[in-house]
């Protein structure tokens, strides 16, 4: 090493004294030196520069005052440790008690548990979220406070309804759309008009204000109060619970969690909750391999008033949306407080001060200026009454403005309740349960995919990325629920290799899991004032007639008359695979669908769990004996590597290699009927159907590049090859495509296109239409589900009394009749669905059905009897029924379908009018699929084809 | 080793490329234009605020560093003292390596807050068994020294402790100054104890540091080398910014430091000490943390460093070291109502920016943010009506809105991207996407703190003192005060 140091010692002395005679050719010299000495330090000197300094790390704090002695003693073993005593840790601490765990929790809070200062939060108890899931925890959380309150405990309960206003027609289209949603979802709620939202609250102004929507059930409670109520339950149900002990490390052994270390102590545990609000990301550190929860403190403001004479006890809880206000009347005063556009963040380096006065923040007026004069205008009256305080409280925001929960990817038996925003009343109960119900039973009664914590990456975790993002996430509070938003930060992150030639071509991206994803291709305007492309986000912010309309009608035209080509890179890509047969014994064991095929074929199947439900929906290609490729949606690349791990066999453990390779792929799909000529003309290998058919996979060389894995899919429908590129070729190939396709007016297609394609075509997908709740039975799918396969798999026999029993609801797809789509509101999904008049399910996605120029709505149907008991399903109920959708309050008739349609086309294709992703006969399945062993050719879904002509 | 004799030499024909470089950039092959977006990625990567707490002297503070050498060679660290109520930090920008400055940034603190403790609080804390981080919490601290290096650092800390404990309290600017050449004497020693690679790395390396240090109305800047630190001070008849510079810089256009360097050594000397601008004709601060080649006898530089790094590692004209001082230059100033904020950066910003245009862009970052003054509530009953009125005048007055939050930030766009029209982006994206061999011909690493102070503390503070004693109290500034 040091032979090396000494030869660039001397070029660079020799660099330097002619440098000084300020020579310019010596300054060309002293470069190149630099250059040279840098490249032979690089390892010697930077290396040794940087290993003076180590990043610093989460410390776990001292905090404890020697004097303050933890209140309990902390017990050596325990069957739960809670950490945290706000109060979600209060209420997960109530329900294990109530579930009979109470004598095996404890529950350890660094300060005094409730130990927010009072009032720093606003103590609604409401109902008004985005999504059914949120929705029905806040519910339960209402009835628990209610409950408890009942039962003679404080907490500050009062029913006195919220107010909901709108100041604009799009407003009031998402209160109509609640107002339609509630009666799916139980929910009492009423549109007003201006002057009836002063009847329920005549201190406010009319000025501006075009309706309401009153939920006369929602109410205020103290959190405080409700905090201390759960604490009192728990513990009088057996909870221990240990105040002014911190957690200092979690201690998990074969990747479970074995034992909590604290300021008091050590405690043996099973499980680990960890509630700990602000602390959360920084309590995630606490762990090997750390625990990855994605937070980031903000400031929030309340005002408080001083009293005011006459204030009605009862006023409503009033939200004024788009002033992004809401007030409250607060034992005789006013409580206000609001979302402003942009927050501002607080403690940058993540590390928030344990303790309550540190952590007290000067209020800043100028922040909250734009708010205060929003409530002004709101309740002229208030201009006159006097300030009492204005405090600045921390909130943490995820960086999805959602709830984060459940069990950490990280670590089995480490849950993760955090993120509860401004809202930890309302969400607490209802956290509170699921989790006690995951954590003694495995499953939960509500499909919680969205708030799962396995729906994060690592990069959402990025403390940068979080500053950058958090900014704009408590603004999305208030802001009106607009189809595909998207937020304006954290951008650019992970793109495909492919990205600036999408760019150039015009792409509008929209993200998911971090990955730009080009939604749709607008030629207009795509260069800024320096000629070079525009990094353009997609916007829809309509319930009507999208923006985007026109340029999707082209792209799907594209991909059903001529070729499109679309980027799939986002998708989540797994390899598995193995010496012997164990990868095949472990997906037969995952998959319900039967997976030892043909080389070469493809698998269309889900990962049920043991109720049946979907927990992934996933194609596999058998690329060799022993090795499988896994395609998902992109949203499933955390989550279903959690699953496959948790419920691999222990036997298999160490046999099955299961690999992420997301990262190592770029995917793009060509898609229409010119699509096999295309190809064909890049690659050397014969793509007849008859040596490459349908629903196969082939390895494959194109243009210059090989090794390139071809799936004959397009998941929409269309016929068309996803080509999975190892990243180095992908640019390669990706020109010599689009070369290629110029003849036959090869045209980009984006997101919205492809979703349009699998819509009409009544294609399912996970996330959207599929949850762990749906099974396969009630998508039209018992032809993917071979329960003759000889391994008992994972909801097997909940399928198996689903079949005897029949279902209970179907998927169906929906054409609206007389709907305009240049004037009526457009279906988004969330629509109630009705049978001759009565209410019987759900839309999940929606879209236009560019070939139908129709609305079409994919969804689910029950039955109902008139006591509300639910019934199965059948072929015929679904059919006999004359149906309507009630789209933002209006009405439309539709027709129902049960299985894929056909779609009217120029380019009739054997293949493709022959695959129905979704059939209608359960028995239809269990016919087609007789040919399958006897066939080498291809899958099942190949070979169905083949029986079928 | 030897990178920063490089370092220096670009140094120098850095000043001399700059007028022709935007017009030698347009004529390089075309650069990859950033977008905005992009360009406040990367200007705000390293940003950071502190807010303290209301009835502190300093109100906050905001920071941040624009790399151009890869790694970055400045450092920077802020930190409170405990055990009384004052504030400490510093700005320090290594040559030659980052290893001097990132250690020096890091221990030169701790140093300190031992140093100015008084004696008796040192002698109990002692007892109980103090660490070097028992006198100060530093904020945006994010690193830490390796297992292997730690002890060696704790242990020479110790008993620099120890020693203090025994001599009497001295006056602040005296301990500064021991503290700043005891570092220096300690690097020499474990460079040289240890043979280890790192140590000695360390002790080769150079850094020149800027400190300041607070306590009551106390302001000491200490500076050793060509960091600068500048004080804002609003004239309240005029209600215009005046500079007041805290520190003189050591090189070569210093004659009175010239002056110093040339008495220190024989006659025979006086060509070679300084040429071309330069100690040595290498070396462009004239003072310096380590730095041991201008140090180090000519026996030691024999023994231990030639056998490791060959002859090339001896300057040339190495008579009669040392050649080189880390003994800083203190001044004290005792802050007035007056005095808003203190900018402390390395000379990455100065080589773009005057200390005058320093203080009128923080100070109208100030006016555009109204920092210095938040929200005062007129006292009793207070309507909400009339604070709206209050916030409506204030926002009236924020003329323009700056792009960046951050005043440390503010400078670093207007040092790379200020014309004579405003802020010109291709400008930025230019100097932030050159390539990184050239990058630093064309601007440094630049590092700044910009300090708040809370004048109505300060005030308060003023009137309690002028009570007690009704002396010193209006001739805030002093001279500087000669080395020791």
């Amino acid at each position: 090493m040091y032979k090396i140091l000494r030869g660039v010692a001397c070029c660079q002395h020799a660099a330097v004294h002619s440098g000084v005679n300020n020579n310019h050719t010596a300054l060309i010299f002293a470069r190149t030196t630099q250059q040279l000495g840098r490249r032979l330090l690089g390892t010697a000197a930077t290396g040794a520069d940087e290993q003076v300094l180590s990043k610093r790390k989460f410390q776990p704090h001292h905090a404890i005052e020697p004097n303050e002695k933890p209140a309990t003693q902390l017990p050596s073993q325990a069957r739960v440790v809670i950490c945290g005593g706000g109060i979600t840790g209060a209420s997960v601490a109530y329900h294990l008690a109530l579930h009979g765990w109470g004598g095996e929790t404890v529950l350890i809070e660094q300060d005094g548990v409730g130990g927010e200062l009072p009032w720093s939060a606003c103590g609604l108890a409401g109902r008004f979220e985005p999504s059914y899931t949120e929705l029905k925890l806040a519910e339960y959380s209402i009835d628990l406070i209610k409950q408890l309150t009942a039962r003679g405990l404080p907490t500050g309960w009062r029913q006195v309804g919220s107010l909901n206003l709108a100041r604009n027609f799009d407003r009031m289209t998402s209160f109509h759309r609640m107002k339609s949603l509630a009666v799916a979802w139980g929910m009492n709620c009423e549109i007003l008009t201006p002057e009836q939202c002063q009847q329920h609250c005549p201190l406010i102004s009319l000025d501006g204000i075009e309706g309401g929507l009153w939920i006369p059930e929602d109410g205020v409670c103290d959190p405080h109060l409700v905090c201390h109520a759960f604490i009192a339950e728990a513990q009088r149900l057996g909870a221990r619970i240990v105040e002014h002990c911190a957690v200092k490390k979690i201690h998990s052994e074969h990747g479970k969690v074995a034992r909590v270390e604290t300021t008091a102590g050590d405690v043996d545990c099973d499980y680990f909750v960890n509630c700990t609000g602000f602390w959360a990301r920084e309590v995630g550190t606490l762990s090997k391999p750390v625990v990855k929860v994605p937070l980031k403190a903000v400031e929030h403001h309340y005002l408080h008033t001083k009293p005011i004479e006459n204030l009605d006890p009862n006023t409503p809880f009033v939200r004024d949306f788009d002033g992004r206000i809401f007030f409250r009347e607060c034992e005789g005063h006013i409580l206000a407080g609001g979302y402003e556009r942009e927050a501002k963040m607080v403690y940058e380096d993540g590390i928030i001060p344990l303790s309550q006065e540190a952590r007290q923040y000067p209020p800043d007026w100028d922040h909250f200026h734009e708010l205060l004069d929003a409530l002004l205008q709101r309740v002229p009256s208030f201009r006159d009454a006097s300030l009492d305080r204005l405090t600045n409280s921390l909130q943490v925001f995820s960086p999805d403005c959602k709830w984060i929960l459940g069990e950490a990817p990280e670590i089995q038996n480490y849950y993760v309740a955090a993120g509860n925003k401004t809202m930890g009343v309302s969400a607490s109960g209802g956290i509170g349960r699921v989790l006690t119900d995951l954590i003694t039973k495995g499953s939960t009664y509500l499909d919680l995919h969205i708030l799962d914590i396995s729906r994060f990456l690592g990069l959402h975790n990025n403390r940068k990325f979080l500053r950058d993002r958090c900014k704009e996430a408590p603004g999305k509070h208030f802001e009106i629920n607009y189809p595909f938003e998207e937020f304006q930060t954290g951008r650019n992150l992970r793109m495909s290799p492919i990205y600036p030639q999408l760019k150039e071509a015009g792409a509008v991206f929209g993200q998911s899991m971090g990955y730009e994803r080009p939604n749709f291709f607008d030629l207009n305007d795509k260069q800024d004032e320096f000629g070079l492309p525009r990094f353009r986000i997609a916007q829809t912010r309509t319930f009507g007639k999208p923006p985007w309309f026109d340029h999707v009608a082209s792209e799907y035209r594209a991909c059903r008359e001529r070729i499109g080509i679309a980027d799939y890179s986002s998708f989540t890509k797994y390899d598995f695979w193995s010496k012997g047969n164990e990868v095949v014994e472990l997906l037969q064991y995952l998959c319900s669908n039967d997976v030892d095929v043909a080389v070469g074929s493809i698998i269309h199947t889900g990962m049920q769990n043991p109720n049946g439900g979907y927990e992934n929906d996933c194609s596999l290609a058998r690329l060799s004996e022993h090795h499988y490729m896994m395609i998902a949606p992109t949203i499933q690349q955390t989550r279903s590597m959690c699953w496959i791990r948790k419920h691999t066999p222990q036997h298999l453990r160490a046999k099955v290699n299961v690999a992420d390779v997301t990262s190592m792929y770029t995917a793009i799909c060509i898609l229409g009927p010119y699509s096999r000529i295309l190809l064909s003309e890049l690659t050397d290998t014969d793509l007849t159907p008859k040596s490459f058919p349908f629903f196969t996979y082939k390895e494959l060389d194109v243009g210059l590049a090989d090794g390139i894995r071809v799936l004959n899919i397009t998941h929409t429908g269309e016929l068309g090859y996803v080509l999975y590129i190892p990243n180095e070729y992908a640019l390669h190939v990706y020109s010599r495509l689009h070369q290629a396709g110029q003849k036959y007016q090869i045209q980009h297609a984006g997101y919205y296109a492809t979703r349009a394609l699998r819509i009409e075509k009544f294609y399912a997908f996970w996330g959207q239409d599929l949850d762990t709740f749906t099974t396969p039975l009630e998508c039209g799918r018992s032809w993917r589900v071979k329960f003759n396969k000889p391994i008992d798999f994972i909801g097997r026999s909940a399928l198996l009394k689903q079949r005897e029993e029949g279902v209970k609801r179907m998927y169906v797809q929906l054409l609206l009749n007389d709907h305009d789509h240049e004037v009526d509101m457009w279906c988004w999904g969330g629509e109630p669905i009705y049978r001759d008049g009565v209410y019987v399910g759900m839309t999940t996605t929606t879209g236009y059905g560019y070939t139908f120029e129709k609305q079409v709505c994919l969804g689910f149907v029950r039955n109902f009897d008139e006591h509300g008991h639910e019934l199965a399903v059948s072929n015929e109920y679904v059919l006999s029924g004359h149906y309507e959708v009630e789209v933002a309050g209006v009405r439309f008739e539709a027709k129902v379908n049960l299985h894929s349609p056909n779609l009217p086309t120029k380019f009739p294709d054997r293949e493709r009018e022959a695959y129905h992703a979704t059939r209608d006969k359960p028995d239809q399945a269990d016919l087609l699929s007789f040919g399958n062993s006897s066939s080498s050719s291809g899958g099942d879904d190949a070979n169905q084809t083949m029986t079928r002509h | 080793m030897l990178k920063f004799v490089l370092h220096d030499a670009i140094g120098y024909v850095r000043n001399n490329v700059r007028e022709f470089s935007l017009n030698a950039l347009r004529l390089l092959p075309q650069l990859p234009q950033l977008s905005p977006y992009d360009v406040n990625l990367a200007l705000r990567e390293n940003e950071f605020v502190y807010n303290f707490p209301l009835d502190g002297i300093i109100r906050s503070y905001e920071t941040n560093q624009l790399g151009s050498n890869s790694p970055c060679e400045d450092s920077r660290t802020e930190a409170s003292l405990l055990h009384r109520n004052g504030f400490i930090c510093g700005v320090f920008d290594g040559h030659g390596g980052a290893a001097c400055g990132q250690v020096v940034s890091k221990r030169l603190l701790r140093y300190i807050s031992a140093g100015t403790l008084p004696r008796q609080v040192l002698r109990e804390q002692m007892k109980q068994g103090c660490t070097s981080q028992s006198f100060l919490k530093c904020h945006n601290d994010n690193v830490d020294f390796v297992s292997e290096i730690r002890p060696i650092y704790e242990n020479s800390f110790q008993q620099y402790i120890k020693r203090l404990s025994a001599e009497p309290q001295r006056d602040v600017a005296t301990e500064l100054e021991q503290a700043f050449q005891q570092l220096d004497e300690d690097l020499a020693l474990e460079a040289l104890a240890t043979n280890d690679v790192r140590t000695m790395s360390v002790a080769l390396s150079g850094a020149v540091a800027c400190l300041v240090h607070l306590e009551g109305l106390q302001l000491h800047v200490a500076s050793t080398g060509d960091c600068g630190a500048v004080l804002g001070v609003l004239d309240p008849q005029t209600n215009q910014w005046q500079v007041k510079k805290l520190n003189s810089e050591h090189n070569a256009d210093n004659m009175q430091e010239v002056e110093r360097i040339l008495q220190e050594h024989p006659r025979e000397e006086r060509e070679t000490i300084i040429r071309n601008g330069r100690l040595l004709s290498q070396l462009a601060p004239l003072r310096a943390f380590g730095d041991y080649r201008y140090k180090w006898p000519v026996e030691t530089m024999q023994q231990q460093v030639v056998p490791m790094f060959g002859e090339h590692v001896m300057p040339p004209n190495y008579y009669t070291p040392p050649y080189l001082t880390a003994r800083p230059d203190v001044q004290q100033h005792e802050l007035g109502v007056n005095d808003k904020f203190l900018v402390i950066a390395s000379d990455g910003l100065w080589d773009f920016l005057t200390p005058s245009e320093v203080v009128s862009l923080v100070g109208e970052h100030i006016n555009s943010k109204k920092i210095l003054e938040p929200m005062r509530l007129p006292s009793g009953d207070v309507k909400l009506k009339e604070i709206s009125a209050q916030l409506a005048e204030r926002k009236a007055g924020l003329t323009r809105k700056p792009i960046d939050q951050n005043a440390a930030t503010h400078l670093i766009r207007h040092a790379l991207g200020a014309t004579e029209y405003g802020i010109e982006h291709s400008k930025i994206s230019y100097y932030l996407s050159l390539p990184q061999d050239v990058v630093r011909l064309y601007r440094d690493d630049i590092t700044i703190t910009v300090i708040y102070f809370n004048s109505e503390h300060i005030a308060k503070l003023r009137n309690e003192t002028s009570t007690a004693s009704s002396s010193s109290s209006s001739s805030s500034s002093s001279q500087p005060q000669p080395a020791a």
